[in-house]
Order: C-alpha cells, then structure tokens, then sequence
C-alpha cells in the first residue's frame, strides 16, 4: 500500500466557491452572439420595431404634442387608434393642423413630427409654410420633398412606408403568437397524452396541411365580409401552426420518458403542471426556430394578400398595398422598388435571426460547428 | 407493407372528408350570391323576379341547408361527377383539366430545372466548402431563397416589359400567348410560349432551387463527417468519387422524401405568379371561382389539392422504405 495515488481531498473542491455554470438560454444567447449576421439581422429587426412604434413622430402631419385654447392634445395618436385623436380639435383644425390651429387661435403652439408627409392623404400647396403639394401621378418620382416619390393619388410613399412597418411588424407578431400558442398547446397535448387525444389532434394537422395555405387563407379571407388587419392576422394565426404543433408533439413525445418527468409524475405533480412548467420550457427552444422562420412568413402572406386585393381595404397603409399600386403602375419604379426592398430585408432577417437560433440551441448543430 | 398502405389509404379518405366537409361549409358562408351573380350576367339590368331567383337557388342546391348540400356534392364525387360550374356553363372537370396543361408547362418546367440545377450546384458547394466561390453562392442563394416571388416578379417585369421595352430584350408583361397567336407557325408559336413562359419559370424556379441547393448541401456536410467517408478518402477513392458514389448515394433519402413532399407544388405553387402573370392556370382558376362564388369549382380544386397533398405524403413514406432498406411497414 506504499503507491497510494495522491487523490486532492474532497472537501477542499466542494468548498471552493463553484463558480455557477450558465444556463441554457445564457449559453445559447452567447453563442447566437458570435453570429455577425443574426446579429445584424436582430438589430435591423430591433429597428424596425422602432420605427414601427415611433411612425408617428418620423413622419405624420398631426403634431406630436398642441396647446390650443388652453389645453394640452396628443393628436398624433390618432395613427394608431383614430379615436384616440381628440374629436373637438378634430373638428376645429379639420385635417390640417399647420394652418388652422395658428389661425384659430394665435397663441397655440406644436410640436410635429420629424417629416410633414402624410399617409393617409395628399399634402397640399402652402400646407407647411411655402413648400408646394405633393405632386401625383408619373411627376411623383423620389425627390428632396417625397424621398420615396409619392403614389398615383399623391400620397407619400415615404410616409405610407413608415406607417406600414407597423403593419408588418404587428402582423407578424400577433399572428406568430397565436400560431405558437395554438401550436404548442395541440402539439404538447398530443405529444404528452398520446392515444385518442394524439389521434384526433394528428388529423386536425393533417386535415390543415392537407390545403396549401396560400389557398386556405383566401377562402377564409373571402369568407369575411370587411376583413380588417387583425382578421388577417387572426387567419394567418390560425393556419400556419402546424409545423410548430408537430415539432412540440415530437419534442413532447421524447420528454415525457424521461426520468425529471418520471419523478414528477411519482411525486404526484399534476399533468398540466408537468406539461407547462416541467417540459414545456425544455421543449422551447426547438419550437422557437419554426415560430422565427413563421414570421417571415406571415409578413410575406399579408404583404402578398394585400397585393392581390385580399388585404384589408385602405386606409390601411401595408407594402403589399403599395407594390399592388405599382403593379397598376409600371412606369413608377417608385412603387415597387421600396416596399419591395423593404419586404425582402424584413424576410431575409427574420430567416437570419431563426437559422441562428437553430444553430445556437440545436446541440447536434452545436456539435458539428466545433 | 399491404397493411401500412390500406390503413394509410382509409386515414386519407377520412381526412378528404374532414377538409371538403369543412371547406364547404367556408364556403357557403362566404358573402355574396351566386345566383345574383349569375343573373346580373345574364340579364344585366333587369330587376330580378324573385320566383326565378328561387328557382335557380333550387337548381343550384342553395335553398338546402348546407350539410344538406354537402352530401348531395358528396354523393356525385363518389360517383365521379364534380357537378357544373355556375358560371361557365361547363362540368367542373372540364374547366379544371383546361387549366391543367399552363399550371403544368410552368410548373414541371420548374421543378426539372430546379432539381437538375439543385444537384450539380449543391455538390459544388459542398466541394468548394469554405472557399470564396461557394461563400458567393451560398450566400446568393440564400438572399434568393428571402425574396419572395411576387417581389421578383414584379421586379423583373418592371425592367424587361417596361424599361427594356422596344429593345431586342422585351418580354411580355403577363398573359402566355400573343394576340395573334392562331396565325404563327410551329416555331414562331413554341417561341411566343418560351417568351411568355420565361419571367414566371424564373419566378417559380429560383425560390425552390436555392432551397434545395442548401437541402442537399446541408445533408451532405453531415454525410461527409461520417467515418465510412474518412475510410474512402484513406484508401485512397478520389475526391469526386468519394462526393458523388460514397457520400451523394447517402443523402438520396431525405432527398427523395422531398420529392414526394412537393408533388402537391406542381399544381398550386404558382398561384401567386399565376396570378400576376394573368397565366391561364389552376391557381388563377381558383381566384376566379372565388370572385365568381362558383362553389362546384372551389370544391374541385380544394379536392384535386387535397388528393394530391395526401398522394405527396404517402409517395414520400413509400419512396422512404425503397430507397433504405432499413425501413420497413410492417
């Protein structure tokens, strides 16, 4: 017993301060770093976003902020709830806000937004100090006045644009959140209950996957009688979650043998407790790829609805609307080449932002990147 | 395997059942009267009699409740009659197989391109991994494979039928033949059809072949670190052998189960270009039956999408066990 190997006591490693190791999503968010491109992609995202929440106070012909007659208004609001902009001082400025408010009372005052163009109608002559209408037709090519040229009507494409983004940025969002939400409830039922209840729900996928879904939508479009944006989202929601139901099922399927659901389940721990809190946060991260790639999706079937006149009818600024107009109108480049851009580089970065994900959650990817 | 395919079979049939009964009951809510239609195409202008309004609701199947309904259709499906279309005076068959030949030139044009296309470049990228030239590719392809097809489209038509319009590169804006196409010879027709079929093959074809460029590229990277392939390349096989015999063979399955995933494609991929284009096809079909409220041709549609999607899925699990032996049915 002379050669004992020098084995470091135990005690000492245990009572050294563990450094705490990281998480699952600290880990991922870490690796989706690295990736210049996601990176980029979810900071022209992030931007979006902003210029969606802000639209606006970029570019909008109500004032952020009026005093008038003594009172203190948020017209500029009306964009995102027409109700919201005060309907007495709707009716003493009527529509333009420049003008008017001096003339009614001399000792108002306003702040607008950063661009005077707006969305909705054509700007007039001498609206905004001196500077002239917004001209129509072929003349609206992108100038100092109108960057992005204005439409056949004389409405500014710029602002349309901005406004718009919005749109999209809602659209996938809302729609996307329904999808995953109906999704991962039938997939994760399916998966954890498996027999009848996996039966049925399989069917329901199948009989969903069974139409295409360009062909789905319109039928349930033309089924609406006024579709607003939110029908559309809700009609996109409610078809396009069926590759996020099989993923949960099959990601359900495999969990549910494993040994923390076992003890769970030993200990007594209710089934929906084990689905949501158990296993749902270790199914995420694999769910959240198709959700990421279904939002591009969802901004490309809405912009293309509303270019084939199934969108919801105007006003309602929408790039789709604006290419629609340009398909009308070949000879204004305009229309085309800036929505169209604009549809391309949302779509190209949310692919950007999902196939980081995947490669920064999938651990077989992770695998096969060392 | 014959157990598998009947049980598959009958799980299909209940599943067309389950979509047409559904898609008829959409659409019979839609709003809006066929007949009304019909009628103000007949007689425009004239105030309609309500009598004969009930009487053509009555011939249509319209004054039934639409369960009701759905089971009259159903009962002529089985026996093959897809019933007439209430606004061409013409059986739904008709009308739809009319439409099949332009879905299909534009169609199987672009999945043959595509595939014959897909597979040289995607072993070229797997090849050239890491060098410049596939770094260009790969990243053109994937900027391909974001825009949509409706913005190419568009894009394209703008500079070849109207900037470049008057110069030798003019392409037709939309439509697939000419006006005076009757008159032309063979060659002079063939030709017409090239010009006017390019700008929507384009369209349809770049989308798919970016996607399956990176399918196969994707597949083959996880071939290629397998260890049956570092024992090739030890005893010495070429490199072009080792990709093409060795590694290739081995991603055919993924492969040929996508084949079959996209067989319902060749008939209503292209209902957007279709569309745009004004190319007389299924996917405009569609749009029109459903402006038109003709119900009998939705319904024809929807089954003929249906029945092919299903098709599609089952080829693919068929396809699967032919092309591994691994996996069988039983």
């Amino acid at each position: 017993m002379s050669s004992v190997p020098t084995v470091p006591p135990l005690v000492d490693e245990i009572a050294a301060p563990a450094a705490k190791s990281r998480g699952f999503w600290a880990e991922a968010w870490l690796r989706f770093r690295r990736r210049k491109l996601a990176m980029t992609a979810l900071l022209f995202v992030g931007f979006l976003a902003m210029v969606g929440i802000f639209a606006p106070a970029i570019v909008g012909t109500k004032p952020l902020v009026c005093k008038y007659k003594g009172k203190i208004y948020f017209p500029a609001l009306g964009y995102f709830v027409s109700d919201w902009e005060n309907a007495y001082l709707r009716t003493q400025v009527r529509l333009i806000y420049p003008l008017n408010l001096h003339a009614k009372d001399p000792d108002s005052w306003a702040i607008y937004p950063l661009v005077y163009q707006d969305p909705f109608r054509r700007v007039k002559d001498n609206e905004w100090g001196t500077r002239p209408g917004n001209p129509s037709g072929a003349e609206g090519s992108p100038d100092r006045q109108n960057f992005f040229g204005t439409t056949d009507s004389g409405f500014d494409v710029f602002a349309i644009m901005v406004h718009a983004t919005r749109t999209a940025m809602l659209v996938g969002f809302v729609s996307m959140g329904i999808a995953g939400f109906i999704g991962i409830v039938l997939g994760s039922l399916a998966g954890y209950f498996r027999g009848p209840v996996d039966s049925v729900i399989s069917r329901i996928i199948e009989v969903v996957l069974c139409i295409p879904t360009l062909v789905l939508i319109l039928a349930l479009v033309s089924v609406l009688e006024r579709p607003t944006i939110w029908h559309t989202m809700a009609i996109i929601g409610c078809t396009r979650w069926t590759s996020i139901a099989r993923l949960a099922r099959a990601e359900f399927l495999k969990l549910r043998e494993s040994e923390f659901v076992m003890s769970a389940r030993a200990l007594g721990v209710r089934s929906g407790r084990i689905i949501f809190r158990h296993v749902l946060p270790n199914a995420l991260a694999p769910i959240l790829v198709p959700i990421t790639f279904g939002i591009a999706d969802a901004i490309l079937i809405e912009s293309a609805l509303s270019y084939l006149g199934f969108g919801p009818p105007p006003p309602n600024p929408s790039w789709g609307d604006l290419l629609s107009q340009g398909r009308a109108n070949m000879q204004m480049w305009w229309l085309i080449l800036f929505p169209g851009l604009a549809i391309f580089l949302t779509v190209l970065a949310y692919n950007l932002i999902g196939e980081g994900l995947q490669e920064a959650t999938d651990p077989r990817l992770r695998e096969a990147a060392k | 395997m014959w157990n598998y395919l009947v049980r598959r079979l009958l799980l299909g049939v209940l599943t067309l059942w389950l979509v047409t009964f559904l898609v008829y009951g959409l659409i019979r809510s839609m709003p809006g009267d066929p007949t009304l239609v019909r009628m103000e195409r007949m007689a425009p202008g004239k105030t309609i009699r309500s009598e004969d309004l009930a009487q053509m609701r009555k011939i249509y199947g319209l004054d039934k409740p639409w369960p009701v309904a759905y089971w009259a259709w159903l009962s002529n499906v089985v026996r093959f009659n897809l019933g007439n279309s209430f606004s061409r005076y013409q059986p739904v068959t008709e009308v739809i197989s009319e439409r099949i030949a332009p879905t299909l030139l534009l169609s199987g044009t672009s999945l043959l391109l595509g595939y014959l296309l897909a597979v040289p470049m995607g072993l070229y990228a797997t090849a050239r991994g890491g060098r410049l030239d596939e770094r260009t590719l790969s990243i053109s392809l994937y900027m391909l494979y974001s825009l949509p097809a409706f913005v190419a489209a568009l894009f394209l038509q703008m500079i070849f039928a109207v900037k470049l319009q008057g110069t030798g590169f003019e392409l037709p804006l939309d439509g697939m033949t000419s006006r005076g196409f009757a008159n032309l010879s063979t060659l002079g027709k063939a030709w017409d059809l090239f010009r006017h079929a390019l700008l929507p093959t384009l369209c349809l074809t770049y989308g798919t072949l970016a996607y399956d460029t990176r399918f196969i590229q994707a597949n083959m990277q996880e071939v290629l670190r397998q260890d049956y392939i570092r024992t090739a390349r030890a005893k010495g096989v070429s490199r072009f052998n080792v990709i093409v015999h060795h590694a290739f063979r081995n991603t055919l399955i993924p492969f040929v189960t996508m084949l079959g995933l996209e067989l319902p494609f060749v008939l209503s991929g292209a209902i957007i270009l279709e569309q745009i284009f004004t190319w007389p096809g299924m996917g405009r079909l569609f749009f029109e039956a459903i402006s038109e409220y003709d119900y009998p041709t939705i319904m024809g549609l929807m089954l003929l999408f249906s029945i092919l999607t299903l098709l599609g899925q089952l080829l693919a699990d068929i396809l699967y066990a032919v092309v591994d032996p691994r996996v069988t049915y039983s």
